[in-house]
């Protein structure tokens, strides 16, 4: 009983712990390559005159 | 009842805390200061022997760029393989935890053999990557990928999949593609800089 109470906590904080890493990187990864692709627009709008 | 010190939620806390340390990090002075101090190691990599063959035999270099590129492809191949069955995409017919333990195998060796091949080739062209930010954000993202395999994934996926709540299994194998295809962007873009 008290074994399975350890599991389901441990499960919980995995999944805690899974949750906040994944956000903080989608919305890393959505920012980066976001503000890549805008200076290469802008590099090529430059080029274009 | 508490597992650690810090209570029931340890791995949240740590996870919570390396995210504020590396945002208190990028957005304050200590990031460049810590650029301007680790200058000297960087120099001191061209010195080293694996620096000197590097600079100034090509074909070394090459050669062992090939494997790193090796290596690359299967690390991103067991990492497409690992998330697509956790996705439910691909090899659907063969139980997802035989999947999962080989793909981190070969996952294990390919990085092994990334390291192994990086450090060399970042020793014949230290100060270039020195200068380069590309080169600090494919250091992010692989400190983040390592830490984010070994310390997130693979204890997660340790139990039954039914166990884990199924959007977040999806979150988690996305976000592994993710920080591995910047990893391999970042590092495709080194190649064209300078």
């Amino acid at each position: 009983m008290n074994d399975e109470k350890n599991q389901d906590s441990k499960l919980k904080d995995d999944q805690s712990a899974a949750v906040l890493a994944t956000a903080t990187f989608v919305v890393f990864f959505a920012v980066y390559w976001f503000l890549q692709i805008q200076s290469v627009r802008e590099l090529l709008e430059l080029a274009r005159g | 009842m508490p597992t650690s010190i810090l209570g029931p939620y340890t791995r949240t806390i740590i996870v919570g805390a390396v995210i504020a340390t590396t945002l208190i990090f990028a957005f304050t002075n200590a990031r460049v200061e810590v650029w301007f101090d680790i200058q000297p190691l960087f120099e001191w990599m061209e010195t080293t022997w694996f620096g000197v063959i590097g600079k100034t035999w090509g074909a070394a270099f090459a050669f062992v760029e090939a494997i790193h590129l090796l290596g690359l492809a299967m690390l991103g191949g067991s990492v497409l393989v690992g998330e697509g069955r956790v996705l439910g995409l691909i090899f659907t017919d063969i139980p997802a935890r035989t999947i999962i333990d080989r793909t981190h195998r070969v996952f294990v060796w390919a990085l092994i053999t990334l390291l192994a091949t990086g450090i060399f080739m970042a020793c014949g062209v230290a100060m270039k990557i020195y200068y380069l930010p590309v080169y600090w954000y494919k250091m992010l993202a692989l400190a983040a990928g390592i830490l984010f395999h070994f310390f997130i994934r693979k204890p997660l996926l340790v139990r039954d999949l039914e166990a884990i709540n199924p959007w977040l299994l999806k979150a988690v194998a996305i976000s592994s593609v993710m920080v591995w295809f910047t990893v391999a962007a970042t590092g495709r873009w080194i190649g064209f800089s300078g």
